[in-house]
């Protein structure tokens, strides 16, 4: 199917009828965070706009975020695979294989020339450490990336290095942000990303035609905007102060907050407590595991996971604030104890020698 | 009762010889204890923040709040704290001498040099200092100023961060590009200066104790009377 069918056309011919067409958009329309007044705004937009090209690049992952992606809901994986996007190259989901798929690569590269989006799994390493097809995948994914409208990098590696670069990191493993410049780059970290997310952002650049708000990180704001704590289904607990102290206790089974059992929510931007996974059926906190903030930068070195902890500014040390900070104020109480003896002693001993000093001069 | 002839006349010597200055003004005073209650009041809360130390002992639904209102109480205290923290950098420059510090002095490192042999017992040059000394100067500004701007700008970033939208926010957004790098860094910079607070009081506390013990200046009421008691004819400009 080549791409010059617009989005409602291609799925008319697929036999899904106008009533389907709009619910789809109308559901996207919440999926992507707008208001139901403006869901007409997105029917035009599959109106009218053609599908995209995209090519889906798989770097140093674990196919993951392929896993995830094919497992969206609102809008279904099959929508955007048969509907909104024109998938060309994916490691995963591509039909064909070999010097097919990449020399369909190539033609892309050469007949859409500013328009295919380029999606990257993965984070980028040295050259020797990965190679794809024949080909330096660094020097692939540069390629690539140089005439894409947009890259979209799905995932925490392929936003910020991942668990590949946790110290020592030996393949030199980096976020695709510190390889690919000049080209706009939208950050879907999480590991996985939400299925709803990753469509929903390729559905906004699609409706829209441009990128979503970012954030400072280059998070799209709609799904990065908020923490885990704020939207938590078992914040009403942490207000409370209700915490399950341990994994067996009646706590845990009566479904306390997890905040003492080192959940990261209250750090970790996410959409995970509104979304939820696997079509909204449930998220990690939900089903009683704290949140390991795998959305944030760096937390595949900022653990351990299950305990609460604090980092040693501009370090990914983490210790335990309350135990350091107990065992630096006894410190504190020990010298000032021994101070005062020392002062004490010294008071004494001056006394003493000014009394001396005195009744000799009397004397 | 048989009093050394000799110890008998110091103390009417030195009796003669006392006078009392008038050190800590009132708005000073009135700073110091809303500063030590709230930094009190903010340690306590803060800590059970950050590690929930009692909880109730039966099993019960979400209804009471306990968190919800020690977060209440750590946040009024906040406010009244930084308003205060404002006022005393207003008095820093209204104020008598006393209120002042003059860091960017070559006097102020070698007094805190003389004072730190002091400290340790050494044989010291330290000179007579009405006010703090320098080193007592120097720990203000490390752990009162710098710490309280760490907890008041990361404080307020915590604060306003599930509502990021706001025009409050926005005035914090630049938080952790200074404090910390990432929501993480915010809240473990956050949680760690609250013990530089803990560690500060018990050394500013003793300090204070020790002083009036080993001077009898009245060091400790001083900071509800404003009254210092010293020897007469004391160089009254060395601070």
């Amino acid at each position: 199917m080549r791409p010059e069918k617009t989005i409602y056309e291609s799925a008319i011919e697929r036999g899904v009828s106008r009533r389907d067409f709009l619910k789809v958009c109308t559901a996207l329309a919440a999926t992507l965070g707008l208001d139901y007044s403006q869901s007409g705004k997105v029917v035009q937009a599959m109106e009218t706009n053609k599908r995209i090209p995209v090519i889906w690049l798989q770097l140093m992952d674990c196919t993951g975020c392929s896993e995830s992606f094919i497992r969206s809901s609102h809008p279904r994986t099959e929508n955007v695979l048969f509907d909104m996007i024109s998938l060309e190259y994916h490691e995963l989901l591509s039909a064909a294989a070999g010097h097919q798929i990449e020399e369909n690569r190539e033609r892309i590269m050469e007949q859409y020339k500013g328009e295919y989006i380029l999606v990257v799994e993965g984070n980028v390493t040295d050259d020797e450490f990965l190679t794809v097809a024949g080909h330096s995948a660094l020097e692939s994914l540069k390629e690539t990336a140089k005439h894409a409208k947009a890259v979209l990098a799905y995932g925490s590696c392929s936003a910020f290095g991942g668990l590949a670069a946790a110290k020592p990191n030996p393949t030199n493993a980096k976020a695709v942000s510190d390889v690919v410049r000049g080209v706009p780059i939208i950050n879907v970290p999480g590991c996985p990303p939400i299925a709803e997310v990753m469509t929903g952002v390729i559905a906004h650049v699609i409706t829209f035609g441009r990128l979503p708000e970012l954030d400072r990180q280059g998070r799209p704001k709609a799904f990065y905007k908020l923490r885990i704590h704020d939207k938590c289904n078992r914040r009403a607990y942490f207000d409370a102060g209700l915490f399950v102290e341990s994994f067996d206790d009646e706590g845990a089974k009566v479904g306390y907050c997890l905040y003492k059992v080192g959940c990261a929510g209250p750090t970790t931007y996410n959409a995970c407590a509104e979304m939820r996974w696997n079509g909204g059926v449930s998220y990690p906190i939900q089903s009683g595991n704290p949140c390991i903030g795998c959305s944030e930068k760096n937390f595949w070195d900022e653990g351990p996971f299950f305990t609460r902890r604090a980092k040693i500014p501009g370090t990914q040390t983490t210790i335990n604030p309350e135990k350091v900070g107990l065992y630096a104020t006894g410190a504190t109480a020990a010298g000032i104890a021994g101070h005062a003896a020392l002062t004490a002693m010294k008071k004494k001993k001056d006394e003493k020698a000014n009394s001396e000093k005195n009744s000799s001069q009397e004397g | 009762m048989a009093v050394p002839v000799n110890e008998k006349r110091n103390v009417s010597q030195s009796e003669d010889q006392l006078e009392k200055v008038y050190v800590w003004q009132l708005p000073v005073r009135i700073f110091h204890w809303i500063a030590a209650f709230s930094i009190l009041i903010l340690i306590i809360t803060g800590l059970y923040i950050a590690t929930p130390f009692f909880s109730p002992t039966v099993h019960t639904d979400a209804t009471s709040n306990e968190m919800g209102w020690v977060r209440n109480v750590h946040i009024f205290t906040a406010f009244i704290f930084t308003l205060n923290f404002i006022f005393r950098i207003y008095w820093f420059f209204a104020g008598n001498q006393y209120s002042r510090s003059k860091p960017f002095t070559k006097e102020f490192w070698l007094g805190t040099l003389e004072t730190i042999k002091y400290y340790l017992l050494m044989k010291n040059k330290k000179k007579h200092y009405i006010g703090h000394n320098p080193l007592a100067e120097l720990s203000y500004w490390i752990f009162f100023v710098i710490g309280s701007i760490i907890a008041i700008f990361t404080g307020f970033f915590l604060l306003f961060e599930p509502q990021p939208h706001t025009w409050l926010a926005a005035q914090f957004a630049w938080v952790p590009y200074i404090f910390g790098g990432d929501s993480f860094g915010v809240r473990s910079l956050h949680n760690l200066v609250t013990w530089s607070f803990v560690i500060f009081s018990i050394v500013h506390i003793y300090m204070a104790f020790r002083d009036d013990w080993l001077s009898k200046n009245g060091a400790i009421s001083s900071m509800f009377t404003g009254y210092k008691i010293e020897k007469k004819q004391e160089d009254k400009d060395d601070n």
